[in-house]
């Protein structure tokens, strides 16, 4: 962990956690902007999850449909991420005693990185047309990893 | 009418249920996360669907197709969300009382639902003619804009409830 603390001690002092810390209506703002971003991003994370296990939208190919939510997909993890930036600048060294938030940066690390390694694949390969084994253990592992992050995040606030 | 209300809420919150909820040390935080989890089902499937209406995400599939494969699985999103909202104030009737963004959040909410029974009242009729455009007619977009407004309202006025208590 003392691998990143200069990069808690950085955040901490940049103007934006300054800014967060010294007003009364900017962290609700940008935690509410978070909050949205998160609850588009999930939606889509779960709408594509949908598709892969056949539930919905099965007159959709996958690599298309995929490719169709991308943009939103994309954009609202952007907004997420920046956003949680700059909450995390806020109370940095809060959360570098949070041990909810550690298991929420490595569930993070994680989702992030399947999300455009190994899910990427399986979404794009046109063998996965329809619904098969694949594209359901893809979503599975997908939607746990994604709201293995979003139960962390919750859990900083409760330890 | 207001005193009626306040007595309502006092005598809720001194139930045995109410208590029980509240002052459990896990039980109360399960429920609230399972709200805010629930939003992306709830939420983030309406605004996808909204997404549509205005005319800015998956514009090659028709709207009838998202609206009926994704509207069901949004419907039992806001099933949860009325659960666990209904028992969470259930479990702290008197903070709801006394914040103002409580009523401010229902409001909002009963608009939405307002606005989405005037969308399936009136324009779904003439779905067939617009279902396959990339962009649907004015009254669609101004309608799928309006919903996107308000859960945005209702979701901040639900954090906010948060902060003043």
């Amino acid at each position: 962990m003392s691998f990143f603390r200069p990069f808690f001690q950085w955040s901490d002092g940049t103007w934006v956690g300054i800014a967060l810390r010294r007003s009364l209506w900017l962290f609700p703002l940008v935690e509410t902007i978070h909050l949205l971003a998160l609850s588009l991003f999930l939606g889509t994370i779960g709408i594509l999850g949908l598709r892969l296990f056949g539930f919905a939208m099965r007159r959709q190919k996958i690599p298309q449909f995929a490719r169709d939510l991308a943009p939103w997909n994309i954009g609202s993890l952007c907004v997420v991420l920046l956003s949680g930036w700059c909450l995390f600048a806020s109370e940095a060294f809060k959360c570098y005693d949070s041990i909810p938030f550690h298991i929420k940066m490595v569930c993070l690390f994680l989702a992030v990185l399947y999300h455009f390694t190994i899910y990427r694949k399986v979404t794009q390969s046109e063998t996965s047309r329809v619904t098969t084994g694949r594209t359901r253990l893809a979503a599975a592992i997908s939607l746990l990893l994604w709201f293995s992050v979003g139960l962390a995040g919750r859990a900083i606030g409760f330890l | 009418m207001i005193r009626l209300l306040f007595t309502f809420c006092q005598w809720l919150h001194e139930t045995t249920f109410s208590t029980a909820i509240r002052e459990s040390i896990w039980i109360f935080p399960a429920i609230e996360t399972t709200h805010v989890m629930a939003l992306a089902l709830s939420v983030g499937t309406i605004a996808v669907i909204d997404l549509r209406l205005v005319g800015l995400a998956m514009r090659k599939v028709p709207v009838s197709e998202i609206s009926k494969q994704l509207l069901p699985w949004a419907l039992i999103g806001f099933g949860i969300m009325f659960s666990t909202g209904s028992l969470l104030f259930i479990a702290q009737p008197l903070k709801c009382y006394q914040s103002i963004f409580f009523p401010i959040k229902m409001g909002l909410i009963l608009c939405a639902g307002l606005n989405a029974l005037v969308f399936q009242l009136t324009m779904y009729s003439t779905l067939a003619d617009w279902d396959q455009e990339p962009v649907p007619p004015f009254w669609a977009r101004l309608m799928g804009s309006l919903s996107l407004v308000l859960w945005v309202g209702v979701v901040a006025a639900g954090r906010t409830m948060a902060y003043k208590f």
